[in-house]
C-alpha cells in the first residue's frame, strides 16, 4: 500500500532528514513511526503526502508513485489519504460538519451523500451533539476527533497521522487511539508518527524506529524501545 | 451542480465575513475607475465641442430678424465677396431650429419649448487663413443686420492642439488608473488570501484542486470589480446629469450621447469584473504552488 524505495531528502543547505530509505507497509498493516526529534518521521509522512519531493528514490502510495507525479494530480492523491496531524488542522470558520463535509466537497460527491455520510460519521467520533459547533469551541481530543472524522469520510485505503496526541492528555490520547484502531480494522492502512511511549508499548503493532534519516529498527508486534528480536538491517 | 453551488455560496460567506476589507477594494476601484470614465467622458465632451470647429467654421454671425431673408441674403454675397473668406453660407431660422433638435436631441423638453422663430439666422463662415478672422469682424462692425459674432480662430488652434493632449493625458489615465485597479484588486485579494494561507494549505492537504480553493476568491474579486465599477458608473453619470444642467449656449455643451455613456459605462463595468477576476488570479498564484 506504500512503498519506499532508496528514498532520500535533502533541504536546501544540505540538511539531510531521510537517508536512503526502503519501506513497505502492507494493506490494512497499523505502522508506527517513532524516533527523536529531528529523525525523519515527519518528513516521511509529508513526502508521502507529496507535501515534500523526495530528492531521491522511488515511492508508491495506494499503487500510483508519486515522486514524478505531476503537480495537477496531487489532490486526488490525497483523496486516496486521510491525514491527521498534531495541531488538528481545521478549518476556523466552518463548523464541525462543515469541515467533515469539506472532505466529501472537494471530490465533488454530490449533496445527498454529503447528507448522509456526514452524520454517519460523527456518530462513530462521538460527536453528533457538537455538529454545529465550532472548532474553537471544542477541547482537543474533540477537535482531534472532528480531523479524524473527516480523514475517514472518503473511506481512504490509507491514513496518515502526524503525532495525532501529541498535544492531548493520555485519556483523551487514548481515545483517539481507539478510534485509529477502529479505523484499521475496517481494513484502512495506518502509518502513524509518534512520541508516545504508552501508546506505542500499549498497541503492540509494527514499529519503524527511526534515528538521524535512517531507519535502524522495523519489527512487528513491538512497543517504543527496541526488544530482543530486533530485527537486523 | 452542488459543486458549482457551493462554491459560490463560499466566494459570498467570505465576502460577508470579509466586509471591511471587502469595503475598503470597492472603493479603491471605484475611485480608480471613476476617474477613468471621467476622463473617458471629459475627452468626448471636448470632442464634442470642437467639432464643429474643426469642421472649418471659423466665424458665426448670429443676424437680426430685419429686413428678413432678402436682407440676409444680400450680406452673405457681400461676406463672400471678401477675399479672406474661402466660403460662406447661410443658415435661415428654420436650418438653426433643425441644428438646434440636433444638438440638443438629449433633451426633447428644451427643444419642445423652442421655436425656429426665436432662434436667430446666422452666416458661417470659413477663412482661408484663420488669423485674417479680424478683417472680417473690422469689416462687420456695426453693421446693421449683425446681432452677434462669434470668431474661433486662435481658440481653434488652442483647443485642436488642447484637445490632442487632453486626448493623450486622458488615454494614458485611462491605462494607468486600469492597471490600478487591477493592482489595488490583486493586492486586496492577496491581503485576504495571506489571512487565510493556513486555511488553504489545510484545503489542499484534504485533496482540494486548485480551482476549487481559486474559484471562490474569483469570484470574490469579480463581485469587488463589479461593484466598485457599478458605483463608478453611476457616480460618472450622475455627475453628467448635474453637469448637463447647468446652462449653456449653443457652443458649449457639457452633455455627451446617451449611447456614449451606455457603451462606455458597460465596459468600465465589464473591465471592473475583468480586472476583478485578474487581480485575484495574480494574487492566488503563490499560495497554490503545491
Amino acid at each position: 500500500m506504500i512503498r519506499l524505495e532508496n528514498v532520500a531528502k535533502v533541504y536546501d543547505g544540505g540538511i539531510v532528514a531521510v537517508r536512503e530509505i526502503d519501506m513497505d507497509v502492507r494493506r490494512g498493516e497499523f505502522v508506527f513511526l517513532v524516533g527523536p526529534s529531528g529523525s525523519g518521521k515527519s518528513t516521511l509522512i509529508r513526502m508521502c503526502l507529496r507535501e515534500e519531493k523526495a530528492t531521491k528514490g522511488k515511492i508508491w502510495v495506494a499503487g500510483k508513485e508519486i515522486t514524478k507525479m505531476t503537480s495537477w494530480r496531487v489532490p486526488y492523491l490525497r483523496r486516496t489519504v486521510g491525514t491527521v496531524f498534531q495541531d488538528f488542522k481545521l478549518l476556523p470558520n466552518k463548523t464541525v460538519a462543515e469541515n467533515v463535509a469539506f472532505a466529501l466537497k472537494v471530490t465533488g460527491r454530490p449533496r445527498s451523500v454529503v447528507r448522509s455520510q456526514v452524520p454517519q460519521v460523527l456518530e462513530l467520533v462521538g460527536l453528533s451533539a457538537k455538529a454545529d459547533r465550532y472548532p474553537r469551541q471544542l477541547s482537543g481530543g474533540e477537535q482531534q476527533r472532528v480531523s479524524l472524522a473527516r480523514a475517514f469520510v472518503n473511506r481512504p485505503p490509507i491514513l496518515l497521522a502526524d503525532e495525532p496526541t501529541g498535544n492531548l492528555d493520555p485519556a483523551t490520547s487514548v481515545g483517539i487511539m481507539r478510534l485509529l484502531d477502529r479505523i484499521n480494522r475496517t481494513g484502512t492502512t495506518v502509518m502513524m508518527a509518534t512520541h508516545d511511549h504508552a501508546i506505542v508499548d500499549a498497541m503492540r503493532r509494527r514499529v519503524v524506529q527511526l534515528e538521524r534519516g535512517r531507519v535502524v529498527r522495523d519489527q512487528a508486534g513491538s512497543g517504543y524501545e527496541s526488544s530482543a528480536d530486533l530485527v537486523d538491517l | 451542480m452542488s459543486t458549482v453551488l457551493y462554491l459560490i455560496g463560499e466566494a459570498f460567506t467570505n465576502l460577508r465575513r470579509n466586509i471591511l476589507v471587502v469595503t475598503g477594494a470597492v472603493l479603491a476601484v471605484f475611485v480608480s475607475l471613476t476617474l477613468a470614465f471621467g476622463a473617458l467622458v471629459f475627452n468626448e465632451l471636448v470632442r464634442v465641442n470642437t467639432l464643429q470647429w474643426q469642421e472649418g467654421e471659423h466665424i458665426i454671425i448670429f443676424l437680426k430678424d430685419e429686413g428678413g431673408p432678402a436682407a440676409h441674403r444680400a450680406l452673405l454675397e457681400e461676406i463672400q465677396g471678401f477675399e479672406e473668406v474661402r466660403r460662406a453660407w447661410y443658415l435661415d431660422k428654420a436650418g438653426a431650429y433643425r441644428e438646434f433638435q440636433e444638438m440638443f436631441s438629449n433633451q426633447p423638453a428644451l427643444v419642445e419649448t423652442m421655436t425656429a422663430a426665436e432662434l436667430p439666422a446666422s452666416i458661417r463662415v470659413e477663412l482661408d487663413d484663420i488669423s485674417s478672422y479680424q478683417e472680417v469682424q473690422f469689416r462687420l462692425v456695426g453693421h446693421q443686420l449683425l446681432r452677434r459674432l462669434s470668431v474661433f480662430s486662435e481658440g481653434i488652434e488652442r483647443l485642436l492642439s488642447l484637445t490632442q493632449v487632453l486626448n493623450s493625458i486622458g488615454i494614458g489615465l485611462v491605462a494607468v488608473l486600469g492597471a490600478a485597479a487591477v493592482v489595488l484588486i490583486a493586492n486586496t485579494i492577496r491581503m485576504a488570501i495571506y489571512a487565510r494561507r493556513e486555511e488553504i494549505a489545510i484545503m489542499k492537504l484534504v485533496g482540494a484542486g486548485n480551482w476549487f480553493i481559486r474559484v471562490p476568491f474569483i469570484l470574490e474579486g469579480a463581485t469587488v470589480g463589479l461593484l466598485g465599477g457599478g458605483l463608478a458608473v453611476a457616480a460618472v453619470y450622475v455627475s453628467h446629469q448635474l453637469l448637463a444642467r447647468v446652462p449653456t449656449d449653443i457652443l458649449l455643451r457639457f452633455q455627451v450621447q446617451s449611447d456614449f455613456l451606455l457603451q462606455r459605462g458597460v465596459l468600465i463595468l465589464t473591465f471592473g469584473v475583468i480586472a476583478g477576476f485578474l487581480g485575484s488570479s495574480l494574487g492566488l498564484r503563490r499560495f497554490l504552488r503545491v
